[in-house]
């Protein structure tokens, strides 16, 4: 299904995931947005280097993603990244723990894209000198340094896709979490994300409606209705998740 | 002027710090608010010119940016000339044009990173009388840069839809969608903004180290 091509895909970065994982912990986690359950109940560990996450519209993906970095705080049990909780040490999570957005034009917050990098960093802290370095670094990371003085504006939604990526990992996180990275994308910058996201050496935990995306990963978790009704590889989640919505 | 922001080159005005070209340029447009003589003014015009041009942008790229500020001020011009007097209207076109015209070779030299870190500045008093966070003053003011083009954008396509569906003309199915949209947007661009780690930590706190950069992924330039 997935047509891993090591040599496409950069796979020879000799860089193992499972050494940057964090452990990630839900304890019975209830969150309740306008009155409604967007997640019930949840306990769930994630410490694997690749986890996918699956469900319909409103089942709860995103809020569960954005508990990890204390974005939403639930309305009862709580959430641990590498034992700091996520809603009272949410800042140091944050620094390890980079969010990629289903629209990057959300994401980015400066006109221009060198400098758009350097929000992130500044941020947490970092000198001028070490900003540019990381910028520079980020953006050959992702082979779009061409694109350093570009105006976000004038780009294209792959390559705003992927700037918004170069920002997250400017931060040289351990963690990335992906909601929905190619819902805005053509077949070929999606094909891009993806081979970028095989080569990542930092732990990935998508969200995606594009179930192929997700297809060679270790582990699949399912959501319905803010509960996880399955959890394993990924070709066993994946055909339950289709039979299910035949 | 917002779309069109800051152009890289090595002139002078590239060269020199934000905070005095704000200044200079603060100053200056004050300053002529003092002068009525028509010599003076088209000395300062005259002076804008030679501003502008200094930053390497040609006469065709000034006059395309400013193609809309010239308009206004052509409307302004006539007015002044039909209610009041030609030296009046004169008066006014130069000393807005040459104001128009050093605000665009400040606009072009200057990056709105660099915009962000004076206004952090400029509102710091504020910020400590305990009036405004000057971090999130500034941020409100570049997010305003960086995203005028995307509401225009959003604004054309609902106006294309409701067209579409033989509503074009009303405001009301222009404005009401769109509100909803930045709303919707704006909270999604306030997550992201946590999630970027901002309001910034105090300089106190040194970040910890990062493991080095990775290697390069392979270029795969589309
Ligand atoms: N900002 C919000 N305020 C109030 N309720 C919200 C908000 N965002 C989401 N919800 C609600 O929380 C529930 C779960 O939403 P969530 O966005 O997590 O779903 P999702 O699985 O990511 O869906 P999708 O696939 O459409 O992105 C839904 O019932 C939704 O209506
Ligand atoms: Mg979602």
């Amino acid at each position: 299904m997935s047509d891993t091509n090591p040599e496409r895909a950069g796979g020879a970065t000799g860089v193992d995931p499972r050494a940057l994982a964090q452990t990630i912990v839900f304890s019975g986690v209830t969150v309740v947005r306008d009155g409604r359950t967007a997640l019930d109940r949840v306990s769930i560990g994630f410490e694997e280097a690749r986890i996918g996450i699956v469900g319909l519209n409103g089942s709860g993906k995103s809020t569960l993603l954005k508990c990890i970095i204390g974005l939403v705080k639930p309305s009862a049990g709580s959430v641990s990244v590498d034992g700091r909780d996520a809603v009272g040490e949410a800042r140091a999570i944050r620094r390890a723990t980079g969010f990629l957005f289903q629209d990057p034009d959300n994401q980015i917050v400066f006109p221009v894209v060198g400098e758009d990098l350097g929000f992130g960093l500044k941020n947490h802290g970092y000198s001028r000198a070490e900003t540019a370095d990381r910028v520079e670094a980020a953006l050959t990371r992702l082979a779009i340094r061409h694109l350093a003085s570009r105006r976000i504006h004038e780009l294209s939604g792959g390559e705003k896709q992927l700037v918004a990526l170069a920002g997250v990992l400017a931060l040289a996180p351990k963690t990335v979490l992906f909601d929905e990275p190619t819902a805005h994308l053509d077949l070929k910058n999606r094909n891009r994300l993806r081979d970028v996201l095989q080569a990542l050496p930092e732990q990935a935990i998508v969200v995606s409606h594009d179930l192929e995306l997700v297809a060679d990963f270790p582990r699949v978790v399912m959501i319905e209705a803010g509960r996880i009704v399955r959890d394993g590889p990924a070709d066993e989640v994946l055909d339950h998740y289709r039979e299910a919505n035949r | 002027m917002i779309a069109s922001l800051a152009r890289p080159g090595s002139s002078p005005l590239h060269r020199l710090a934000a905070a005095p070209k704000l200044a200079g340029l603060a100053i200056t447009a004050t300053a002529l608010f003092f002068v009525d003589d028509p010599r003076l003014l088209a000395t300062a015009f005259a002076l804008g010119l030679t501003v502008a041009r200094s930053t390497g942008a040609h006469f065709a790229e000034i006059g395309r940016d400013l193609a809309g500020a010239a308009m206004a001020l052509a409307v302004l011009g006539l007015a002044d000339w039909l209610l009041v007097d030609g030296a009046t209207a004169l008066a006014v076109v130069l000393r807005l044009g040459a104001i128009a015209l050093l605000a665009h070779a400040v606009t072009m030299t200057t990056t709105t990173a660099e915009l962000f870190e004076v206004l952090e500045r400029l509102f710091g008093p504020a910020e400590r009388l305990g009036l405004i966070d000057a971090g999130r003053a500034a941020l409100t003011l570049t997010l305003a840069i960086r995203f005028v083009p995307l509401i225009v954008e959003e604004a054309q396509a609902i106006r294309e839809a409701q067209a579409a569906r033989g509503l074009d003309g009303s405001v009301l199915a222009l404005a009401v969608p769109l509100l909803v949209r930045v709303i919707v947007r704006s909270e999604a661009v306030a997550d992201a903004i946590d999630a970027r780690g901002f309001p910034p930590e105090r300089a106190a706190t040194a970040p910890p180290r990062p493991p080095a950069i990775r290697p390069e992924i392979e270029a795969d330039t589309p």
